[in-house]
C-alpha cells in the first residue's frame, strides 16, 4: 500500500490531484465547523459585499457569506456527485458483469440495448429523468446515476472480458484453483483497478452534470449552498459583482481538476506500463 | 443496428412522456378549458385509447415521418425540428473541426515531447479544459470578449444565408465554447494512443532498421494512433449534443437543443419525442458512419 | 338633465382622451420608416389572439390586431376600433359607435359583425380563451348596424371599457370567427398595424407595416422584429451592443447593469405587478386568519423590495391595490412584528411553529427570490419553510390553482375591479385562494355598479381593509415595470399594465443603424 502511495505521488498529476482531493474532502468533512456564518442568514444591509475581513469572499444576492456557503456546500455537492457515481458505477457493472457472465446471444442483446441508450446525450437523459420525477437533490442524483450506468456497463464489460482471458487466470485455473479464489484474488482485483480509474475522472463529470441541472432549474433546491447552484443563480447577478459568479466556479474547478489528476495519477500508478 | 437503436430510444422516449405528469389535453387547450372540451379532444387526440395501441399508432406515424403536431405551437413538429437540426449541425460540424484542427497537433506534440515542457502545457489545457461546464465559460465568454472587449457578437442566431459573416461571427463564441471540453479529451486521447504505438515492437523494429525519426513517426505511428481517433470523436459525439443543448440555450440559437429544453419546459410530449428521437438517430448514424470509416482505413493501413 | 350628463361624460371621456394622442403625434412628427428590433425573454408559443397568455404573445398580437379600447400609458381608456361609447344609467346596457372603413389584413371590411362574432367566441367556453372572465359580464351582444354595437349585461359594469381592452378582446374577422378559427394559430388576420410576415415562435417574428391601417400617420415604423432571448444576461449584452433596440421588459440586476451606459435608455414605472404568496384558504392550517396573518407579520417588507426588485419597487399591504390604481386609498400599513406572529400561531394552536412547503415556480426567477426571503423571515417567528421549486410548466399542471402555499406572478389589471375580479372574489376567474368572503364579494360587486368616484373609492377601501385583515395571500411588494431602448428609439414607454407597448406610436431617429 505504501509502495502504491508512493507511485501514485511520485507523478505530478497524482500529486497535485490527491492534494487536491483531500483538500476537497477535509472542506466535505470539516467545512461546516469552521464556517464563519450562517449560510443562510440574510443581511439586507450587506448585500454585493466584495472580499473584506469580515467576509474573506464577500457576499451574495441576499448578502449570504459567499464562504461560509462554499464550505457548507461542499457536501451537497461533492458528496452528490460521488455517490450519484458510485451508484451509476454498481448498476452499471452489474449489468456490465452479467452480460460478460451470460455471453451469447443475451450479452449481444444487453449490449446493443445499451448503445441504443447510450445514443441519448447524457445530459438530455438526466434532463428527462428528472423531469420525470421532479426537480429535487436526489432525483438529480438518481437521473445522474442512471446517466452514468450505462457507459460504466460497457467499461465493466470489457474489462471483464479482457481480464478472464489474461494468462495468470488460466494460469490459476491450470492451478486447479477454485472459482471463488480465482474471482476473489485473480480477477477481482484486476477489474476494480481500471474501474475505480474511471469512477474518479466521472465524479469530475457529475458535478458539472449536476452543476448543469441546476443551470437548467432541476438540480437541488434553493437556498441549498449546491456550487452548481449557486454558480447558476449568480448569472442573474454578476454584474452586481462578480464575486458570486466567480468563487463557486472556482471551487467546481478544483473538484473537477482535483479528481481528474487523482484519476490520470491512479491510472499510472495501477498500470506502470509507460 | 441503427434500427434497433432507433426503436430501444422510441420505447424509452414514449415510455418516460407518458409517466410525466402532463396531460396533454390541458397542455393544448390551457389552463381554461371545459371538461367537456377536454374530453372532445381526447378522444380526437386517441388519448383514451390504451397506452401500447398509443405507442402503436405513434410509431407508425414516425415511420411513415409524420413526427406529430406540437402541443404548444399548433404546429408540425417535423419540419421544425429538422430545421432546428440544420442550425445544430452546423454547430457541430465547425466544433468538430475547430477541435481536429487544435487537438490532434497538441497531442502529437504531447506525445513526441513527452515529459517536456511542451506535454505539461497540453495537460494543463486538457485539464482546464474540462475544469468548468459550459454554461459558466460561455457565461464567461460572453462576458470578456463581448462585454468588455467587444470583439463579438453577444449572442443571438443569423442565417449565414442572410449575412454570411454576420452568422460566422455570431458562432464563434458558441463554437470555442462548445470545443474546448473536445479539445481537452480528443488531444489526451491523441497523446496516449501515440505513446502506446511508439512503444509498439513495430515501431521499435522500424527505428532499428534505421529509418528515421520522422519518417517513422509519419509513415507508421500517425497513421495507427489516429485511427482510433475516428471512434473517440463518434462516441464524443454524444457529449457534444449534450453540450449542443446548455449552448444554445446561452446564445439563443434556435437549434434542437433549445427546441428540446422549450419543449420540456411546455411539457410538449410530441416535440420531446421528435427531438430525443433525432438526436439519438443523428448520433447513431455518426457513429455508423465512423465504423465504416474505420474498418476501410484500418483495411488500408494494413495493405499499404 | 342628470341623465344627459351622465351620458355626455361617459361617451366624451372617450373623445376628449382622445384629443392628446393626436396632438402627440402631430407635434412629435416622428421619423417614418426602418426596422424595430425589440427583444422579448420568453417564446411566443401562441399567436392566436384570443388564446395568447404571456406577455410577448400580447406584444405580438397587439401589433397584428386592434380591440375596441385600449390602454394609453397613463391607464386611461382611448378608442381604438370603437369611435366612442355611452352606457344606460343602470350601466347594464353599453353602445359602441365603431370606426368605419377599416379592413383586416385580407381586405375584408370590419363591421359590427366582426364584434358580437369575436365576443361571442371568447365568451364561449368551448374556445376556451383564457380571457372569457375578463372581459365584462356580457350576457348579450347584438349588431345595431354595421357600425353600432349594443352590449347587454348580467349587472352593472363601469369598466366596461376598459375590459374590452383586455389583450384577449382582440378584434377577429366573422368569417374566421365562425369558419376555420384553429387557423389563427399560425396566420393573422387583423386591423393592427401591421401585418404578419413570418412566424417563428422561438426565435423571430416578424412584421411588416400595415398601409391600409385606420390611422394614415401610424405605424411609423417599416417593420418590427420581434426576437426571443432565452437568457436575460444575452438580452443586456444584445442591448448593449446595438444588435437590439428596445428590450420589452428587464430585469432589475439587468437595468442596473446597462443603466448610465451611452447610448441606451433605461425606462421605469410605478406599476401594480406584484408577487405574491397565495394561501389556500379551505386548506389546514392555512384556513385559520391568524396563521395567515401571522406569516404576515413576518415579512420586513423594506427588506423584501430590495431582495425581490433592487428597490426598483413600492412596499405592498397584502392588498392588489397601490397608488398606481384608481380609486385608491391607503389602508393602515402592517409592519414585521415577530411577538405579535408568535402570539397568533400560539392562539391558532401552533405555539411551537409550524412547518409548510412553499411553491415557486422557476419562471420568473422572482418568484424563487421571494420564496428564499420569506423563508429566512418566517424562521424568527418559529415557521420553518421548505422552498421547492419546479419548472413552470409543472407548476401550472400541478400547483396553480389547486395548491395552498405557492408563489403567483400578476400583471397589473386596467382597474380595482380587474385584479379582485380576477384573483380574490368568489366568482373570480382564477379563485386561486378559495378566500370565499361574502361580504368582499358584495363590496366589489356594488362597486362595479358605481359611477360616484368617492363612493367607489370607498368602496374598495373597505374591501382593501377586509382582506388586509383576512390575509388570502401576502403581497410583500410591487415591482416597477422596467425596459429599456437605444436612445435612437423615440416615442416607446414602459406601460405600468406590463402586457401593452403600443410599438405603433415608437419610430426610429435618423442616428439609428440602416437595416436592410
Amino acid at each position: 500500500m505504501t509502495e502504491f502511495l508512493k507511485r501514485l505521488l511520485k507523478t505530478p498529476q497524482g500529486a497535485i490531484g490527491t492534494f487536491l482531493v483531500v483538500l476537497v474532502l477535509a472542506i466535505v468533512v470539516f467545512g461546516p465547523m469552521i464556517a464563519p456564518y450562517d449560510p443562510e442568514k440574510l443581511s439586507p444591509l450587506a448585500r454585493y459585499k466584495g472580499p473584506s475581513a469580515a467576509y474573506w469572499l464577500g457576499t451574495d444576492q441576499y448578502g449570504r457569506d459567499i464562504f461560509s456557503r462554499l464550505l457548507i456546500g461542499a457536501r451537497a455537492t461533492v458528496v452528490m456527485a460521488v455517490f450519484a457515481t458510485i451508484a451509476g458505477t454498481l448498476i452499471g457493472a452489474l449489468i456490465g458483469t452479467a452480460s460478460a457472465f451470460l455471453g451469447g446471444r443475451a450479452d449481444e442483446l444487453i449490449m446493443r440495448t445499451i448503445d441504443a441508450v447510450m445514443s441519448i446525450p447524457s445530459l438530455l437523459f438526466a434532463l428527462l429523468v428528472v423531469n420525470l420525477l421532479g426537480s429535487s437533490t436526489i432525483n438529480a442524483l438518481v437521473a445522474v446515476a442512471i446517466a452514468f450506468a450505462p457507459g460504466m456497463a460497457r467499461i465493466t464489460r470489457s474489462v471483464a472480458l479482457s481480464v478472464r482471458k489474461q494468462d495468470y487466470v488460466n494460469a490459476a485455473i491450470a492451478r486447479g484453483e477454485s472459482s471463488a479464489y480465482i474471482i476473489r484474488r485473480e480477477m477481482l482485483p484486476n477489474v476494480i483497478a481500471p474501474i475505480i480509474v474511471e469512477m474518479t475522472i466521472r465524479v469530475s463529470f457529475a458535478v458539472m452534470l449536476f452543476a448543469t441541472l441546476s443551470f437548467l432549474g432541476l438540480g437541488a433546491q434553493p437556498p441549498a449552498a449546491e456550487w452548481g447552484l449557486m454558480v447558476s443563480e449568480a448569472r442573474r447577478y454578476m454584474h452586481m459583482s462578480a464575486g458570486i459568479l466567480i468563487w463557486p466556479s472556482v471551487a467546481i474547478a478544483i473538484v473537477a481538476v482535483g479528481f481528474n489528476l487523482l484519476g490520470d495519477g491512479l491510472r499510472d500508478a495501477l498500470n506502470p506500463r509507460t | 443496428m441503427i434500427v434497433y437503436t432507433l426503436f430501444v430510444v422510441s420505447l424509452i422516449v414514449f415510455a418516460i412522456t407518458q409517466i410525466l405528469p402532463a396531460d396533454a389535453a390541458v397542455m393544448m387547450l390551457g389552463e381554461n378549458a371545459t371538461p367537456e372540451a377536454l374530453d372532445a379532444l381526447r378522444q380526437t387526440m386517441g388519448l383514451d385509447a390504451p397506452i401500447w395501441q398509443q405507442y402503436a399508432t405513434w410509431l407508425w406515424h414516425v415511420v411513415q415521418g409524420d413526427l406529430g403536431t406540437s402541443l404548444r405551437t399548433g404546429q408540425p413538429v417535423g419540419p421544425a425540428m429538422f430545421e432546428a437540426l440544420g442550425r445544430s449541425l452546423l454547430l457541430a460540424l465547425l466544433s468538430i473541426g475547430l477541435m481536429l484542427v487544435l487537438a490532434i497537433p497538441l497531442g502529437i506534440i504531447a506525445a513526441i515531447r513527452r515529459g517536456k515542457i511542451a506535454d505539461m502545457v497540453v495537460s494543463l489545457i486538457s485539464y482546464a479544459g474540462v475544469a468548468l461546464p459550459e454554461f459558466v465559460t460561455a457565461t464567461i465568454a460572453v462576458l470578456v470578449f463581448a462585454d468588455w472587449m467587444k470583439w463579438l457578437p453577444p449572442t443571438g442566431y443569423v442565417p449565414l444565408t442572410e449575412d454570411f459573416f454576420g452568422g460566422i461571427a455570431h458562432l464563434v463564441l458558441p463554437v470555442c465554447v462548445i470545443s474546448i471540453i473536445l479539445i481537452a479529451h480528443v488531444s489526451r486521447m491523441v497523446r496516449s494512443e501515440l505513446v502506446d504505438v511508439l512503444h509498439t515492437d513495430y515501431i521499435r523494429a522500424a527505428r532499428l532498421k534505421g529509418l528515421s525519426r520522422g519518417h517513422v513517426l509519419r509513415r507508421h505511428a500517425l497513421r495507427n494512433a489516429l485511427l482510433p481517433t475516428i471512434t473517440i470523436v463518434a462516441l464524443d459525439v454524444g457529449y457534444l449534443l449534450g453540450g449542443v443543448i446548455v449552448v444554445e440555450e446561452i446564445f439563443a440559437i434556435p437549434g434542437i437543443g433549445r427546441q428540446l429544453i422549450v419543449a420540456i419546459q411546455a411539457r410538449d410530449l410530441p416535440a420531446i419525442q421528435a427531438g430525443v428521437l433525432i438526436m439519438a438517430a443523428t448520433y447513431s448514424i455518426v457513429n455508423f458512419i465512423a465504423d465504416i470509416l474505420y474498418a476501410w482505413l484500418d483495411k488500408r493501413i494494413q495493405y499499404d | 338633465m342628470l341623465e344627459m350628463k351622465r351620458r355626455f361624460f361617459l361617451a366624451g371621456t372617450a373623445a376628449i382622451l382622445a384629443a392628446p394622442s393626436m396632438s402627440f403625434a402631430q407635434a412629435a412628427t416622428p421619423a417614418r420608416g426602418g426596422t424595430l428590433k425589440i427583444s422579448v425573454d420568453q417564446a411566443a408559443s401562441v399567436i392566436h389572439p384570443l388564446l395568447t397568455r404571456v406577455n410577448p404573445e400580447y406584444l405580438v398580437t397587439e401589433l397584428l390586431y386592434s380591440n375596441l379600447t385600449r390602454l394609453r400609458v397613463d391607464m386611461s381608456i382611448e378608442p381604438d376600433l370603437a369611435e366612442s361609447w355611452s352606457a344606460n344609467d343602470a350601466l347594464t346596457e353599453w353602445t359602441f359607435t365603431l370606426r368605419t372603413g377599416v379592413t383586416f389584413h385580407d381586405g375584408s371590411a370590419f363591421t359590427a359583425k366582426d364584434v358580437v362574432a369575436t365576443l361571442k367566441t371568447i365568451l364561449d367556453p368551448a374556445t376556451a380563451s383564457p380571457g372569457r372572465n375578463n372581459i365584462g359580464p356580457i350576457s348579450d351582444i347584438a349588431a345595431v348596424d354595421d357600425a353600432t354595437v349594443l352590449i347587454k349585461l348580467s349587472g352593472s359594469f363601469a369598466d366596461l371599457p376598459a375590459a374590452l381592452a383586455y389583450p384577449n378582446a382582440r378584434i377577429i374577422p366573422a368569417a374566421i370567427a365562425a369558419g376555420d378559427l384553429k387557423s389563427l394559430s399560425t396566420k393573422a388576420v387583423g386591423t393592427g398595424p401591421f401585418k404578419l410576415v413570418s412566424y417563428e415562435p422561438d426565435r423571430l417574428i416578424v412584421v411588416e407595416r400595415n398601409e391600409k391601417y385606420y390611422d394614415p400617420a401610424r405605424p411609423y415604423l417599416d417593420r418590427v422584429e420581434v426576437q426571443v432571448f432565452p437568457d436575460i444576461s444575452a438580452e443586456g449584452s444584445a442591448l448593449i451592443s446595438g444588435n437590439i433596440d428596445i428590450i420589452s421588459t428587464i430585469q432589475p440586476t439587468e437595468f442596473l447593469r446597462i443603466d448610465g451606459t451611452d447610448g441606451i435608455d433605461t425606462l421605469r414605472t410605478p406599476s401594480g405587478q406584484f408577487c405574491n404568496i397565495n394561501f389556500g384558504c379551505d386548506t389546514a392550517p392555512f384556513n385559520d386568519p391568524r396563521v395567515r396573518r401571522a406569516i404576515a407579520l413576518t415579512v420586513d417588507r423594506e427588506a423584501m423590495v430590495g431582495f425581490v426588485t433592487e428597490g426598483f419597487g413600492t412596499i405592498g399591504n397584502d392588498t392588489p391595490l397601490n397608488p398606481s390604481y384608481q380609486f385608491f386609498q391607503q389602508v393602515k400599513q402592517r409592519e414585521a412584528n415577530i411577538e405579535e406572529a408568535k402570539k397568533l400561531l400560539a392562539e391558532a394552536g401552533f405555539p411551537n411553529g409550524l412547518e409548510a412547503t412553499l411553491i415557486a415556480s422557476d419562471r420568473p426567477a422572482v418568484r424563487t427570490q421571494l420564496a428564499v426571503a420569506l423563508r429566512e423571515m418566517a424562521k424568527e417567528a418559529g415557521i420553518t419553510i421548505n422552498v421547492q421549486t419546479m419548472p413552470h410548466a409543472t407548476y401550472l399542471e400541478q400547483v396553480w390553482k389547486k395548491g395552498s402555499f405557492y408563489v403567483g406572478f400578476y400583471n397589473m389589471q386596467p382597474t380595482p375591479d380587474g385584479i379582485f375580479k380576477l384573483l380574490y372574489t368568489s366568482d373570480a376567474a382564477w379563485n386561486e385562494t378559495r378566500w370565499n368572503n361574502k361580504a368582499f364579494d358584495a363590496l366589489v360587486n356594488e362597486a362595479r355598479g358605481t359611477t360616484d368616484e368617492a363612493k367607489r373609492t370607498e368602496l374598495y377601501t373597505k374591501a382593501q381593509d377586509i382582506m388586509n385583515e383576512e390575509v388570502p395571500s401576502i403581497i410583500p411588494s410591487f415591482f416597477d415595470v422596467l425596459a429599456a431602448k437605444r436612445s435612437w428609439v423615440e416615442g416607446f414607454e414602459a406601460h405600468p399594465r406590463a402586457s401593452v407597448y403600443r410599438l405603433d406610436y415608437a419610430s426610429l431617429s435618423d442616428k439609428a443603424p440602416k437595416r436592410g
